[in-house]
């Protein structure tokens, strides 16, 4: 028995040797630099995150390291200085930016969107104003075959069931774009509720995550809630249009996200996407961002490895993988945004130069 | 421990005492308020469910284990099983609750889509088994000999050897498995944040919906801060002493029993 | 002994016999319900798993979502496995119990010597409150003992720390209830024998309960294996293998939540956690067959 134990170990370390320098090409790298990007942060966008992160290791040696604890997680982080970088769907506003142990800059890196999605067998198309949204998130409606819900959509065939709201039982960026678009429309919305990560829910049931509120979605007959795109159009879920400030029903394509973002963006790219005034404008998208400090040299850190995060930031707002976005249903940043994240990371310094020309 | 203090006070500076008896949590900002009712709440009837309902399951397997099947190949397949109840991750648990429990429980008729204290309740008596069981067919087995073959020769059925000789004198090693388990319940997060349904109020009947300390905290860690994160470590802290509490008194009971 | 008398002690017998037997079955049939969550889990697992399940699946690190994305809109199997998770699984598992066995087994037989002292029952008290902490504050302590201060970002050894002290009380308390049943004739004997007091406790107690102190330990890393909120916080995960202690490492479980938040890997799930429990399997039938042959 003992030698069996002793063979088996073997095999195994045999095999994890053999991996490490593996047909995967982690570590194709002609002998580059041994550099570790950590960062952590959002999980809106972690779909698109795990994807070019893992061609930027292939292709230029670099090792990445991409944790999805949260957008507060992400800034905590970066707070504690224990990352490279951080990702939060909610930038920080003026108080949070002065909080911060040094200058942070934003760099939006893609654009997306937040979708209703429900479950409701024999009901496609759903178009849901914004009254209906209001009455259903705070529970005013609470039957399917609500009379309003009728004359919204004539044509459709609502059974007579009760409505079962799912939202996050965790603090997310989907929530904080959600609640910045509802108290947008609905002045009721925005008293009683408010905008925010966290919100006290007047009706409904907690999900944890993307995937927990798409699941229960999924599962649950007479469901309806809000997610991020992508785990909507993985999981085949039925989503619904909404209607945009021009008042046309929109539903969530990469076109109607792009569109979101076509108006002004501020200098340091901090600003809300939704209910855009653009006609054809998707009116629940957002930007999602990176953060790190304006100036790298903190913490001992080297020169070499502050310019490795500016490196890998520029190739993130090229064209090569901004044009991955739509590959896994995000949209690419406006050209526009694009321009500033570049000025902005052209500001990053170590010892006050500019790491980037 | 300190930080964990530390990081309270401002919580209980804000609300005072009462922090412990508001049943309310308001992330909003400008109109922040929380309070721990619901948690604490939550908290202590799913556990208590939960031991309630594998205490007399995992007795049984430990006697079934350590006593009438002892030694032979069954109980070591069993016992193994067993074990293997102890490795699974919180997540897997979590996923087949939600996959296949809760479709269970919708069909016998559970309101709430399925979700809710009783749900989580089942899934964390399922966790907890194992560790009660597997210390205490340990310790059931040591039982020396002597001892039980006394009580036989004396005419005892196996019913009465079990009840009169082996656990009084096991007694110390079974209830520490209980407490171990009974410590597993109160701390699991992952497993029952998928099955409660996190709505943050007090529960008022044992098929709604609620939440846990555990699972608010995991919840929204992520990314509170300030006022709120002061209250989410104020609850950890307040797990801590619950847990206290909840081993004295079992203490207690057990030095009374002697 | 006239008839009546007779006759009641023979009543009072069958009464004994027919509740024993009683007994027996009622333990056998919740036995059975006990056992049966852990064949359906099984069942589930597999019957989700196996086809992913391949020595590729050892290998190989897991696939970016888009590649996912494509194999499961084709039909195909997601390429792609859980090398990353193994590896640093294996890597934390084995630092954690280097910190917590040698540590849990000295306290649990402390608290064996010293029935009754203050300390001790403080000792005692402070493993069992902590065996109910929620493992996301112990991770949240080791992110800022580790994270922040000796490693400076997120890293291996903080995430085995954090492990460590959740594998403590379960050892503890094993090893003083285990040291407990032994008869105390045997320890008499021994020192009686003129055995030193630290060789009797290294000699012949503990191998005496080596049983029950491998269940502990084995209870302990069970539950160590699983778990994910602590990492999260302070190994965070990685894409790639990694043995180096202080930077970020993978997990099998963190790679299971990161399937589970990912769209398009979610089927990965059930295939990782059946591997998890080959892991634990093997560590069972490891350990028994240790405490078979002492």
């Amino acid at each position: 028995m003992k030698n069996l134990v002793i063979i088996f170990l073997a095999v195994f370390v045999l095999a994890s040797c053999q991996s490490s320098s593996s047909k995967k090409g982690n570590e194709k790298s002609a002998g580059k630099s041994k550099i570790t990007l950590t960062a952590a942060g959002a999980t809106f966008p972690m779909p698109y995150y795990n994807m070019v992160f893992k061609e930027y290791a292939e292709e230029s040696g670099v090792q990445l390291t991409y944790g999805g604890i949260g957008s507060g997680g992400g800034i905590r982080s970066l707070t504690d200085k224990v990352v490279d970088f951080g990702a939060t769907d909610a930038y920080l506003d003026d108080a949070k930016l002065a909080e911060m142990p040094a200058q942070v800059v934003h760099i939006p890196t893609v654009l997306g969107a937040v979708v209703i999605a429900y479950n409701l067998s024999g009901v496609d198309n759903l178009k849901l104003s914004n009254e209906l949204l209001e009455k259903i998130f705070m529970g005013e409606i609470t039957k399917w075959n609500d009379p309003l819900l009728k004359s919204n959509n004539p044509g459709l065939n609502f059974p007579n069931s009760e409505i079962t709201v799912v939202h996050r039982s965790d603090g997310s960026g989907t929530t904080n774009i959600f609640s910045d678009y509802m108290s947008k429309i609905s002045p009721k919305w925005a008293e009683k509720v408010g905008t925010g990560k966290s919100l006290q829910w007047p009706v409904g049931m907690g999900a944890k995550g993307n995937p927990g509120v798409a699941g229960t979605i999924k599962q649950t007959e007479s469901s309806i809630g809000y997610i991020g795109s992508e785990y909507a159009f993985a999981q085949k879920i039925q989503t619904a249009s909404v209607q945009n400030s021009s008042g046309n029903y929109i539903l969530p394509s990469i076109a109607s996200v792009s569109a979101a973002a076509k108006g002004d963006i501020p200098d340091d790219t901090r600003i809300m996407l939704t209910n855009s005034s653009d006609p054809d404008a998707y009116p629940i998208s957002g930007f999602t961002w990176i953060i790190l400090y304006k100036e790298q040299n903190y913490n001992g850190r080297s020169k070499e490895q502050a310019l490795e995060t500016v490196k890998f930031l520029d190739w993130l707002e090229s064209e090569k993988a901004q044009g991955e976005a739509e590959k896994v249903h995000y949209a690419p940043l406006p050209a526009a945004a694009v321009k500033k994240a570049k000025a902005i990371l052209r500001s990053v310094t170590y010892e006050g130069v500019p790491l980037l020309k | 421990m300190f930080s964990l203090v530390e990081g309270a006070i401002p919580a209980f500076k804000t609300f005072g005492l009462k922090f412990i008896f508001n049943n309310q949590w308001n992330p909003t900002s400008g109109k922040e308020n929380y309070g721990a009712l619901p948690f604490i709440a939550g908290t202590i009837i799913t556990s208590l469910a939960a031991l309630i309902i594998s205490l007399p399951l995992s007795f049984s397997a430990s006697l079934f284990l350590g006593e009438y099947y002892r030694g032979t190949r069954l109980a070591q397949i069993i016992g193994m099983m067993v074990d293997l109840l102890a490795g699974i991750p919180s997540i897997v648990y979590g996923l087949w609750g939600f996959y296949v429990l809760r479709p269970l429980l919708i069909d016998l008729g559970l309101p709430n889509q399925g979700f809710g204290i009783f749900t989580a309740s089942i899934i964390l008596a399922i966790m907890i088994i194992p560790y009660a069981t597997s210390l205490s067919n340990e310790i059931i087995s040591m039982v020396p000999n002597e001892l039980k073959e006394a009580a036989y020769s004396l005419g005892a059925t196996r019913f009465e050897v079990i009840f009169n000789v082996i656990v009084p004198s096991a007694r110390s090693g079974i209830i520490a498995g209980y407490i171990l388990s009974f410590g597993r319940a109160l701390g699991e997060t992952m497993a029952v944040t998928m099955l409660i349904g996190n709505t943050n109020i007090v529960p008022k009947s044992f098929f709604s919906t609620g939440n846990t300390m555990a699972s608010v905290i995991a919840n929204q860690f992520g990314e509170a801060e300030g006022l709120k994160l002061s209250s989410l470590i104020a609850i950890g802290l307040l797990l801590f002493v619950i847990t206290g509490i909840i081993n004295a008194v079992g203490k207690f009971i057990i030095k009374k029993m002697e | 002994m006239n008839a009546a008398q007779n006759k009641i002690s023979h009543d009072n017998l069958n009464l004994r016999t027919a509740k024993d037997r009683w007994v027996k079955y009622i333990v056998i049939f919740l036995s059975a319900i006990t056992i049966s969550p852990i064949i359906l889990i099984i069942f589930k697992l597999v019957a989700k798993g196996y086809r992913q399940i391949s020595f590729d699946f050892i290998i190989n690190t897991p696939p970016n979502t888009f590649e996912a994305m494509t194999a499961q809109n084709n039909g195909e199997l997601i390429p792609g496995g859980i090398a990353n998770g193994i590896t640093g699984t294996l890597l934390m598992v084995v630092m954690a119990s280097v910190l917590a066995i040698p540590v849990g087994v000295i306290s649990g037989v402390y608290l064996y010597e010293n029935q009754g002292k203050r300390l001790a029952n403080i000792t005692r008290n402070v493993s069992d409150i902590l065996q109910g902490v929620p493992s996301i504050v112990l991770g949240l302590i080791s992110y800022l003992w580790i994270v922040k201060n000796i490693t400076n970002g997120f890293s291996a050894l903080a995430g085995s720390v954090s492990l460590s002290i959740m594998m403590l009380p379960m050892i503890i308390r094993s090893t003083e209830e285990t040291l407990k049943m032994i008869p105390q004739t045997i320890k008499e004997a021994a020192l009686a024998l003129g055995v030193p007091y630290y060789k009797v406790i290294l000699r012949v107690l503990l191998p005496t309960g080596v049983s029950g102190l491998l269940t502990g330990i084995l209870l302990g890393l069970s539950r160590i294996l699983g778990e994910t909120a602590p990492l999260m916080l302070t190994a965070l995960g990685s894409s790639i293998i990694n043995f180096n202690i202080t930077k970020p490492t993978s997990a099998v479980p963190l790679l299971i939540w990161e399937f589970y938040n990912d769209p398009n890997m979610i089927d990965l799930i059930w295939s990782s956690s059946l591997l998890l429990m080959a892991m634990v399997l093997f560590l069972n039938i490891i350990s028994k067959q240790i405490a078979a042959s002492t």
